[in-house]
């Protein structure tokens, strides 16, 4: 499989990883991964610490070589065609990656010459994004007197000075304040829309549902699940959540309610939060009877969320605490 | 722009946003040359003999500062890959689009450049300040010792800030490297009078055989010791240097 026929963007296939510490026994980092991620797609990887999402972003991108297994991104070989691979994508690591004695508009110029522009065409293009991340004000600042979140829109912006085939974001988004993360993910949702692929590595629940076409989820370098939002709920059957805000709560209600074994129950002032496991009927009939024996003035009721089915993939992982990578 | 280009503006940029390296880097040897040199030419009343020739302590020193700017401005270089380290962007440069070795070629090729700027102030400062008579169609060979030899360092410490993770570490390592090979070659004294134990470590300091070579081309006298087997082994210790420092920075995940 090469990638070049098809509409993959990045093709993995079997991808083993095993880091061999010094002073420790060899951690496995990535085992038996294998995935596809179509030209244009937002895929979003969800795992938790130490699942392998970094390593995987790290031997994607070619900082790390894999131990078995294969990859391709943009059709070249990461590991035969390193600079081929690293002309397709830009990269926005975990860690914070500024010069510190540089200022903003020095980082971006200095980026954009990296990626093969001219002097005249890196201003011009520094320009454009300083005003696109509102970076206007903080310009001529050097990072080192930037906060750690304007530091991490800076390193995000220079992934956008350039238009690479893919991009690849590691918790990009970590740091940022509420409006700019806003911001952030509207450009990364018009990126993509101009055929953009972006391979999202987050821990941020939240940020995978709103952002992304398709989710995979990492635990102790496996692929646990790989599907649309819809799909990966739909795994998670007969899990509900009703919010119910009663007129007055008595210990009888809280008594009828736990009869039901509910999964989680929480009361905060008159308002009821039920996470229960039952059919649809179960679950309506059970809010029925309890609302027409104690009124309530507000029901909201969901299905499972994409924190259940994280959750509950990361269950069927018993051992998850004994084995780990390095991020 | 390409590769060389970039990494160029880049060092460029930090240099002259940091005086004070900037100031390390090209006027420290001169001064050491002034203060140094004075002080000694002064303790040892003005001259002395090398290799059966009376010299001042100015014109022997010449050479050696020559030789100490090489390594000052390597080991500045090389500490650039701990400080990229240290603020993240060492990871993410190495996913841009350029070689690991155009990094390593753009980063030894600028500390050339400064530090043949560095040698041509020393010298020509050695000339007009102090009155040591410089060989000036040595030139070129001045040039070639003083980029040979600046590569050669930058490659080798390069292969410990790459490989070793601590900066204390790096520190004690680094400094460890200046005390021993400065102190155990021709830099700052003649190789006659030293103990037999001492002369054997200096004979085989590549930093005596790049202050011999510098010697010679500016001053016209060395140690005594064999002129082309010193630059062959010079030129062996930059090489292998700069495959040690490759493979370390192939090798760096």
């Amino acid at each position: 499989m090469t990638g070049i026929e098809s509409n993959a963007a990045i093709e993995i296939t079997n991808l083993r990883k095993v880091y061999r510490p010094r002073s420790a026994s060899p951690v496995v980092a990535l085992d038996d991964f294998s995935l596809e991620v179509v030209r244009g797609e937002i895929l979003g990887l969800l795992g938790p610490n130490g699942a392998g999402k970094s390593t995987l972003i790290k031997i994607l991108s070619t900082l790390a070589q894999p131990t078995a297994g294969q990859a391709f991104v943009e059709g070249a070989n990461v590991v035969e065609q390193p600079l081929q691979v690293r002309q397709s994508i830009a990269v926005v690591l975990q860690r914070a990656a500024t010069d510190v004695y540089l200022s903003v508009w020095e980082n971006l110029v200095s980026y954009g010459l990296f990626r093969g522009l001219s002097l005249q065409e890196s201003r011009a293009k520094t320009q454009e994004t300083i005003e696109m991340f509102g970076l206007e004000s903080q310009i001529h600042e050097k990072c080192q007197d930037l906060s750690g979140g304007y530091q991490r829109r800076v390193q995000v912006a220079k992934t956008f000075l350039t238009s690479t085939p893919i991009l690849f974001l590691d918790e990009a988004t970590t740091g940022m304040d509420p409006v700019i993360r806003r911001r952030v993910l509207d450009l990364i949702r018009r990126q993509a829309r101009e055929g953009r692929t972006v391979f999202v590595a987050t821990q941020i629940l939240s940020e995978a549902e709103e952002l992304c076409d398709r989710i995979a989820i990492i635990n102790e370098g496996r692929l646990r699940a790989l599907g649309d939002l819809h799909s990966l709920k739909a795994t998670v059957r007969e899990v509900y959540e009703a919010t119910v805000t009663f007129e007055k709560i008595t210990p009888e209600l809280i008594d009828f309610l736990r009869s039901r074994n509910p999964l989680n129950l929480e009361q905060r002032a008159n308002t009821v939060f039920l996470r229960i496991q039952a059919s649809e009927t179960e679950v309506l009939r059970l809010l029925s009877e309890a609302i027409s024996r104690w009124p309530a003035v507000h029901v909201e009721l969901s299905g499972a969320s994409l924190e259940d089915v994280f959750v509950s993939m990361l269950e069927e992982s018993p051992d998850r605490t004994e084995r780990g990578a390095p991020a | 722009m390409n590769a060389l280009g970039a990494i160029f503006y880049r060092e460029y940029k930090i240099r002259t946003t940091n005086l004070v390296w900037l100031f390390f880097d090209l006027l420290v040897p001169m001064l050491y040359l002034l203060v140094f040199g004075l002080g000694f030419t002064r303790a040892l009343g003005g001259s002395f003999t090398v290799d059966g020739r009376v010299v001042s302590y100015n014109e022997f020193f010449l050479a050696g500062v020559l030789a100490m700017a090489s390594f000052g401005v390597a080991m500045n270089a090389s500490w650039g890959w701990f400080m990229d380290r240290d603020s993240g962007v060492f990871d993410e440069m190495l996913t841009y689009p350029i070689t690991r070795r155009q990094h390593l070629a753009g980063k030894v090729l600028f500390s050339l450049l400064l530090s043949v700027v560095e040698a041509v102030l020393v010298v020509v400062g050695a000339a007009l300040l102090l009155d040591v008579t410089i060989l000036w169609d040595g030139w070129p060979l001045v040039l070639l010792w003083t980029v040979v030899g600046t590569a050669g360092w930058f490659f080798l410490f390069s292969v410990v800030s790459i490989r070793v993770r601590r900066n204390d570490v790096y520190q004690t390592t680094i400094n460890v490297f200046y005390f021993v090979l400065l102190f155990a070659s021709n830099v700052f004294y003649p190789l006659e009078p030293m103990p037999g134990w001492l002369k054997g470590v200096a004979y085989a300091n590549p930093i005596t055989w790049q202050s011999d070579l510098l010697r010679s081309a500016t001053v016209g006298f060395s140690s005594g010791l064999n002129l082309w087997l010193e630059a062959g082994l010079y030129l062996l210790f930059t090489v292998g240097a700069f495959a040690l420092a490759a493979q370390a920075l192939q090798k760096h995940e």
